[in-house]
């Protein structure tokens, strides 16, 4: 029944040339993806770990200067079919030299043309994109509803502003603001950002796109807003049934939203597979890093106690100078010294080790 | 908690309702009203201060004659003041000293041949920058855009006067075209006579560099705004959502702070190519000292002034709702 999933995200690389450092900073460095019809897939990972930028390669935004995107991007909806990142390397001009990348050069202006004309029909239509910070995402020179009126009459078949009015008062009503007749005609700065965010929400989904990228959706809004977006997000969820790759650092966001779950660090996939088994805090197996960031969220007993949080020790790691090895190898705290030295020397690959969960670690496998 | 129905709609109309525009310009008016009584209070004062007098610079025969005809000559300046107020909400801006003409008509005529030439040149500069502002905030400052960038900055560098007399100079010399006065050739050149000095202006008031320079910064700012990306992301044009923010409200603000400099350029070029403007007039009485004529025409060009920015206070309520609730 199922045609293969809807979104195919193959060895996707998204690297900034850095002109002073003379070297490429990995934002995104081989991240395999795939977003099956109807589920809602979850990238979680600390901040500066790729999960944005692999939104933002798919929908084309990569617009910093210097920044590559290379790899596969397979959409395959009822509409389309194509490769989203199609002869997108013929604009980056790289000179080598024994390995070394020495220079690049960007036709940034025909990158940009290729991927505006290429993602025609695209964006909006098949994709539609949530960001975070609401109240800065919406134009503040327009209405709300006329922002969602555009939307509708942009990638929809309604070609009429009365009738595209309609549709955008009624996602108005199902992402539940209160009285949508009156937000209509409001301003983006007349809202509060939990209410444009939902805004947002509804621009996004009067599309009625076939996939939902959604970037930290509740980031910047306060907690009771953000659990409220959380259940609307649920809601909907249920009731719509769009397809979402839902990027969020907030674990508890994704464990309530999603159905599976990539765990992201330095640009790699270090862990994937379904959010239940993942994310429990049950101690089954799972990658270090995972452990980690789940037990750096208080307890309720912790939070009662008023007892030190559990921060993961040391920075993110600087995607310029990669170790050779495991790339979490600096700050992992179950290396046991089996495997000390093949995590010094080797990255360890993405294998499957439970039913549909793989992990890239060498505490589960040898080489 | 509970509101009554309507109250709760009330509160949220409140919040969406923008007050209406009139109410508005209207206080702007109110507050050019304030502006030029101002304007034209220190212009007096500072008259009445400055050594010299019509009368030492016009000839002895007719200074007397006309003293004898004007008997509010002798009285202090703040009745004389007072009166010039007085006769000003009459219509009645007073006569001028030399010509003995009424200043009202003189200025009126000048006026709109200044206004010819300072929306002219205007037009000019905008015509030039604009796309060069434009063209280099989308795509960066590429090798072209740099040379046009240069070519500005350069042009706004050169002084007016310069710039006309070379012009001058080249159009006589090498192409013949004579006499250089506004409106009294029939040669079929005619229209160059008008175009020439336009052109003089716009190209070297000072302003182009500024103008390329805010409109490039303003319109790249907005185009790495959020909402921009947003817009990119639903599929809609960039350029309709950064059009009232990086495009309207900069132009605006732009032409409303640099009319000034036009104006104080349009007096040099008016000098060079004898154009009958508002400039060449303010400078003749400034040199004989017409004081109605030098009041009159310092309160058109108040009004000038206060016009650019009153059209920029327009756009900027229209366009900005958040403006209205300032």
């Amino acid at each position: 029944m199922t045609a293969g999933p809807v979104l195919k995200i193959e060895n996707l690389r998204t690297f900034f040339y850095s002109r002073s450092k003379q070297a490429f900073s990995r934002a995104v460095d081989g991240v395999d993806l795939a977003l099956e019809k109807g589920e809602t897939l979850g990238i979680v990972g600390e901040s500066g770990s790729g999960k944005s930028v692999t939104a933002l390669s798919v929908m084309g935004l990569v617009t910093a200067e210097p920044g590559v995107v290379s790899g596969k991007i397979g959409l395959k909806t009822d509409g389309i079919q194509k490769n989203l990142l199609q002869n997108i390397e013929d604009y980056v001009n790289m000179t080598q030299n024994n390995g070394r990348i020495m220079h690049v050069s960007k036709d940034n202006r025909g990158w940009q043309r290729h991927v505006d004309r290429h993602l025609r029909g695209v964006r909006g239509k098949e994709i539609a994109m949530i960001f975070q910070n609401p109240k800065a995402s919406m134009n503040p020179f327009s209405s709300v509803g006329r922002q969602i009126q555009e939307a509708v009459l942009l990638n929809t078949s309604i070609k009429n502003p009365r009738e595209a009015k309609e549709r955008a008062l009624y996602w108005l009503e199902q992402v539940k603001i209160d009285s949508p007749q009156l937000r209509y005609d409001n301003n983006p700065f007349g809202l509060s950002g939990g209410m444009c965010q939902r805004a947002m929400i509804a621009m996004a989904l009067s599309s009625e796109p076939s996939v939902l990228i959604a970037d930290e959706p509740t980031t910047g809004l306060d907690a009771t807003i953000q659990s409220k977006i959380v259940s609307l997000l649920a809601e909907l969820k249920s009731s719509v049934g769009v397809t979402t790759l839902l990027i969020s650092h907030d674990i508890d966001v994704i464990k309530t939203l999603s159905d599976r779950v990539a765990v992201m660090y330095g640009g790699r996939v270090l862990e994937y597979g379904p959010s239940r088994d993942i994310l429990s805090k049950v101690d089954n197996e799972k990658h270090p890093y995972t452990a980690a960031l789940l037990a750096s969220i208080p307890t309720a007993r912790q939070i009662r106690e008023k007892s030190y949080l559990q921060a993961i020790k040391g920075d993110v790691i600087d995607t310029i100078n990669l170790p050779r090895g495991c790339r979490f190898y600096p700050r992992c705290r179950q290396v046991t010294d089996q495997i000390r030295e093949q995590c010094k020397q080797r990255e360890p690959d993405l294998r499957e080790i439970a039913s549909n969960q793989s992990v890239r670690c060498w505490l589960y496998f040898d080489a | 908690m509970r509101y009554p129905a309507f109250f709760k709609a009330r509160s949220a109309m409140k919040l969406a309702s923008i007050r209406p525009i009139t109410v508005l310009i209207s206080r702007e008016l109110a507050i050019a009203v304030l502006l030029l009584l101002g304007v034209s209070f220190v212009v007096f004062l500072v008259l009445f201060l400055s050594p010299g007098d019509p009368f030492s610079s016009l000839l002895k025969e007719q200074m007397t004659s006309a003293a004898g005809s004007h008997p509010g000559e002798s009285a202090p300046w703040y009745s004389q003041y007072l009166l010039w107020l007085a006769n000003i909400t009459r219509g009645n801006l007073g006569t001028s000293i030399r010509t003995g003409l009424p200043v009202l008509n003189e200025v009126i005529r000048v006026g709109i041949n200044t206004l010819y030439l300072t929306l002219g040149s205007l037009l000019v500069t905008l015509l030039i920058a604009v796309p060069i502002a434009i063209v280099s905030a989308r795509h960066g400052l590429t090798p072209v855009n740099w040379v046009l960038t240069m070519f500005t900055y350069v042009a706004s560098a050169l002084p007016v006067f310069w710039l006309a007399y070379i012009v001058i100079y080249i159009s006589m010399h090498r192409f013949g075209l004579f006499p250089l006065a506004f409106g009294s050739s029939t040669q079929k050149w005619n229209w160059l006579h008008f175009m020439l000095p336009v052109l003089v202006l716009g190209l070297s008031n000072g302003t182009m560099g500024e103008v390329v320079r805010h409109m490039r910064e303003e319109l790249s700012r907005v185009f790495s705004e959020e909402y921009i990306c947003t817009a990119r992301a639903k599929g809609a044009s960039i350029w309709k959502h950064a059009f009232k923010e990086g495009f309207l409200i900069p132009i605006t603000e732009i032409i409303a702070a640099k009319i000034p400099y036009i104006l104080g350029g349009a007096v040099v070029v008016e000098q060079v190519f004898n154009w009958p403007g508002m400039g060449r007039m303010a400078w003749q009485a400034a040199q004989d000292r017409d004081y109605p004529l030098i009041m009159a025409i310092t309160l058109m060009a108040a009004i000038f002034v206060r016009l650019g920015s009153l059209i920029h206070r327009a756009v900027h309520i229209v366009v900005n709702p958040r403006s209205s609730r300032e």
